[in-house]
């Protein structure tokens, strides 16, 4: 991330944490804000003093403050520390208001002294997974993954690929039988997903 | 084995699950080679063994010289703009590239075609973001 994108919250933030100086520089320049412009940007933007980014995955247990804990997969626990500069996705680009507990996450950021992360960016539930289309209908898709039949439900956002052509949002292409790759969010109360993107070949 | 410079493929990477996991993931299962973990570097590459060959094709998409590399192999993955990188251990089979011929992920003005690649959440958030969905990546081994 260059300065010009830094917003000023998020300066002060770093300004006034209480860190070592070159974690603080490494989590700006993962990217923050805006992840996926930061990471298609033409140069490197990594700093130098940030070898390695730290990861965690898992289902939240507890919200405390700015500090999500997770509970791992494999049985580990995870602190994720949330900052102004935390990008948040849920289904779409959001804020940490929307992150709940039950929910599943996957974060990336700088390990702070503590064993934290401090994280600059967190999906929330996010999927994406090969399907097959088992049944369409006006508000969702009816998908088989693994052996195992999964909801998708359309939101506002849904849209869809054709044979590697522009996202659209007209999903009447889409045809029983195809293979479909879904990125979308997992709701954890029934199980099903929001359906952000559906991508299908010729 | 060590992740090197010298060039194996490019194309488009795209992200999966696997291992212990929540939601839909944790029925995905320890992939081909049995220890796939969504929270380590781990990848699935198309030619991990004939059998797995079989059901990604690549070669449909032409892309049929994509070298075999078995469970356990080692290979450096770049964004191919930001320059990004990850040392990633093959421990699946994927992507499976013939059901997405033609499908293209682009940044700077130019693009890679088809998917090649699939990597965990752990590797993908290395060098980018899992809301894009699919990355133009370099890899080399």
């Amino acid at each position: 991330m260059t300065p010009t994108r830094t917003s000023p919250a998020r300066r002060s933030f770093l300004a006034s944490a209480a860190l070592g100086g070159a974690t603080i520089v490494g989590a700006s320049a993962l990217g923050a804000l805006d992840a996926d412009a930061a990471f298609a940007a033409p140069a490197p933007s990594l700093d130098p003093a940030v070898t390695r980014t730290s990861f965690a995955e898992g289902r939240i247990g507890a919200v405390k403050g700015s500090v999500l804990h997770v509970a791992g997969s494999r049985g580990e626990t995870h602190r994720i520390q949330l900052t102004n500069a935390t990008s948040v996705w849920k289904a779409r680009p959001t804020t940490a208001d929307a992150i709940e507990v039950g929910d599943g996450l996957y974060a990336r950021g700088v390990e702070m002294p503590d064993g934290a992360i401090a994280a600059d960016a967190v999906w929330v539930n996010i999927v994406n997974l090969y399907t097959t289309i088992r049944g369409i209908q006006r508000d969702r898709l009816h998908l088989s993954h693994g052996g195992h039949e999964l909801v998708a439900r359309t939101i506002p956002e849904t849209a869809a690929s054709y044979a590697g052509g522009a996202l659209t949002s007209d999903l009447s292409r889409l045809r029983i039988g195809q293979p479909a790759q879904v990125l979308g969010a997992w709701r954890p109360a029934d199980n099903s997903i929001d359906l952000v993107r559906v991508t299908v070949g010729h | 084995m060590a992740c090197s410079s010298n060039a194996l493929w490019a194309g488009e990477t795209t992200w999966f699950c696997c291992g212990a996991a929540w939601g839909p993931c944790g029925s995905a299962g320890g992939g081909a080679c049995g220890n796939c973990a969504s929270a380590a570097n781990h990848g699935a590459w198309p030619n991990a063994s004939q059998a797995c060959w079989d059901i990604t094709r690549p070669d449909l998409c032409g892309e049929g010289g994509i070298p075999r590399r078995g469970c356990g192999s080692v290979m450096n993955v770049t964004h191919q703009c930001s320059g990004a990188t990850v040392c990633i251990t093959i421990t699946d089979c994927g992507p499976r590239t013939r059901s997405f011929c033609g499908e293209q992920s682009c940044c700077g003005g130019s693009c890679r075609i088809n998917r090649v690649l699939d990597l965990t959440p752990a590797a993908f958030t290395a060098i980018g973001s899992l809301d894009s969905g699919v990355l133009p990546v370099l890899i080399t081994e």
